[in-house]
């Protein structure tokens, strides 16, 4: 982990509200592990005043840049829009604890709304590892649907689901999921990220499905580090429960050990 | 060539600036990303006698110009301190102060008896933003008897520099610092956090998950700096200034306050090397105003 100062080589709007923003840093480009976030300076007054978490969603180690997809929901994300290519960005990072691929093939990503940035660096590394991947990608409607297969390479299989059924299967994720599962899809392994109801949904069903999970998750920052303990999430882990970091032993838990 | 060194009771820093409690873990956290040997001093975060697990989340939230934060004091406790933290900040040379807190005088007692004799000690620092839970709950900071009688008790088993850390919720902090004064504390640290609420409006529900939290950051930087100055007016113990120091003007305002040391807390989440910038800071400014010992600016802001 470092601090480094990135710069924007490019920045776009990519559906309404999202923004892909392209930073040039050999050294977190090199680095970064799939699950693993950068805490961002985004302004340089005190109002916002925190740094601001972001997943990595992409990394190119060879021309050293990485990848962040990032939704504009208040002051924080809104100074990040206003970046334009040739600007400096404050990055700490590389953060937290990565996925890890264990299970068995096809490993199934369950990515609602912003939650499929971490799902993406993730999806594409394990098919550089000679995977089978599924994406399951929900949004409300298809404006808010981001063109996932322009971050990825062919070969992940991606399922989109809308809530008003304009792109995709009608539903929201979890039912979409479970329509695949009783067409005989059957998943290695899965990884969630993506809003906590739709966490909590799929970790419910996972008792029946008994498969491995990780989740994402997030939590509000101050230090990002492991120094403040603000970010704690309740887990439990041999019969005992204990809060953990967020930023540092998180954002990547095991679905079975979360206190949901 | 101008001189950073200050002194705090018995304590001799290179630098004024040390970390606050609290927003800097052990240390550890931020080695790689600054040279802790560059610190005046490393306060580490509060511990307890026993393990602590902390508040349900969330425990913080972003306010205007700061942050509110209810940890809940969570930390591994004295045992663990002592065997896994300790020896690796024994081998930095700089001062460590102690963070220390309890639900009772026992407890505190109990610490700071523990505590005498360790090596690489240099300073016991009391949190007194605690609850009493032999007193109804009512925090030890806040009431002039119980905060002097436990002074007293932490004093009779600790003979190194003993720090007592105020907190701003009260009517008048000089009544509370002339009490730890009498109680035998050898410096004053100002200010904990100030209570404050957010509320979740979609929820109608407060925020945080212990319902209030601390206040710290920018915005309680002129509150904190009114206290120093009344403090400085009123007590002849040195004192620790901080709350929501971000800069080096920052920083010289709480010393012409009348502080002898500063402590960042919030700051660091924002810039992790605003201790080392602060430090470069200072040195620039004493050079270019031509002053060579830091006491020269030491309550500077009072008409003698
Ligand atoms: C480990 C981690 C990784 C993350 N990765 C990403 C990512 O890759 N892409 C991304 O877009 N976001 C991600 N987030 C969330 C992101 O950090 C927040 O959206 C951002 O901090 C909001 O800052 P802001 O100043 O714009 O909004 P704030 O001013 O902090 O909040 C404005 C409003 O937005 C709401 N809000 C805040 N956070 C969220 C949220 N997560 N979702 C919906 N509403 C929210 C608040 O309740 C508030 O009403 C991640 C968070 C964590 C902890
Ligand atoms: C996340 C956080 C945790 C803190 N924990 C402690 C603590 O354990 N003990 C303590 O005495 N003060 C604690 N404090 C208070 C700080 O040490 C400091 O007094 C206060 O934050 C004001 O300084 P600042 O504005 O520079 O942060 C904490 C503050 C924050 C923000
Ligand atoms: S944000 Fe400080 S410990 Fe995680």
């Amino acid at each position: 982990m470092k601090q480094c100062q990135a710069l924007v080589q490019e920045i776009n709007e990519v559906s309404s509200y999202f923004y892909c923003l392209t930073l040039e840093e050999p050294y977190l480009a090199q680095t970064a592990q799939p699950g693993q976030f950068l805490h961002l300076r985004v302004g340089n007054g005190i109002a916002p005043l925190l740094r601001r978490p972001f997943s990595v969603a992409g990394t190119s180690p060879a021309t050293g840049t990485i990848r962040l997809l990032f939704r504009r929901v208040g002051a924080g994300t809104e100074l990040l829009s206003c970046l334009r290519k040739g600007d400096w960005l404050d990055c700490l990072g590389p953060l937290g604890t990565p996925f890890s691929a264990v299970g068995k093939d096809p490993a199934v990503l369950l990515a609602g709304g912003a939650g499929v940035a971490p799902l993406l660096f993730l999806g594409e590394s394990m098919l550089n590892a000679g995977k089978n991947v599924h994406l399951f990608y929900g949004a409300a409607d298809a404006k808010a649907l981001l063109p996932v297969d322009r971050f990825l390479s062919p070969g992940v299989l991606i399922h989109f689901a809308t809530e008003d059924g304009s792109v995709g299967e009608h539903g929201n994720l979890s039912d979409v999921f479970k329509l695949a599962l009783d067409k005989g899809l059957a998943p290695g392994e899965l990884f969630a990220c993506g809003p906590l109801p739709l966490l909590r949904v799929l970790a419910n069903e996972n008792r029946r499905w008994v498969l491995p999970m990780q989740v994402s998750l997030e939590e509000n920052m101050a230090c990002g580090v492991g120094a403040c303990q603000g970010c704690a999430v309740l887990i439990k882990k041999d019969g005992e429960t204990l809060y953990k970091r967020v930023c540092r032993e998180g954002p990547v838990f095991n679905s079975s050990e979360v206190v949901w | 060539m101008s001189s950073l060194k200050t002194r705090i009771a018995k304590l001799e820093l290179e630098t004024p600036l040390l970390t606050a409690s609290g927003t800097f873990g052990f240390g550890d956290e931020y080695a790689s990303l600054m040279n802790l040997e560059g610190l005046g001093g490393l306060v580490v975060k509060t511990i307890t006698l026993l393990p602590r697990s902390g508040n349900p989340p969330p425990r913080l939230v972003e306010t205007p110009a700061g942050m509110l934060n209810a940890i809940g004091l969570q930390n591994p406790g004295l045992q663990h301190f002592l065997e896994k933290e300790l020896p690796l900040l024994q081998n930095l040379h700089i001062p460590l102060i102690l963070s220390i807190a309890g639900e009772t005088e026992e407890e505190y007692a109990a610490l700071a008896e523990a505590l005498e004799g360790c090596t690489g000690i240099a300073a016991l620092e009391l949190n007194l933003s605690c609850p009493n839970v032999k007193k109804g709950g009512i925090l030890f900071g806040t009431d002039i008897v119980l905060l002097g009688s436990l002074v007293e008790k932490v004093r009779a088993h600790w003979t190194g520099t003993l720090i007592a850390k105020l907190t701003p919720n009260v009517t008048d902090v000089v009544h509370l610092a002339h009490a730890a004064a009498r109680g035998g504390a050898d410096v004053i640290a100002a200010i904990n956090t100030i209570r404050g609420m957010v509320i979740d409006i979609t929820k109608r529900r407060p925020l945080l998950g212990n319902r209030f939290g601390g206040l710290s950051g920018p915005a309680v930087r002129p509150v904190a700096v009114k206290i120093v100055y009344d403090l400085y007016e009123a007590i002849k113990l040195p004192i620790i200034g901080m709350g929501g120091i971000m800069n080096t003007n920052d920083a010289l305002q709480f010393i012409m306050a009348g502080a002898s040391a500063v402590a960042v807390g919030t700051g660091n989440f924002v810039e992790p090397r605003t201790i080392p910038q602060i430090t470069a800071g200072l040195k620039e400014y004493m050079e270019k105003s031509g002053i060579k010992d830091l006491h020269e600016l030491v309550g500077a802001a009072h008409e003698s």
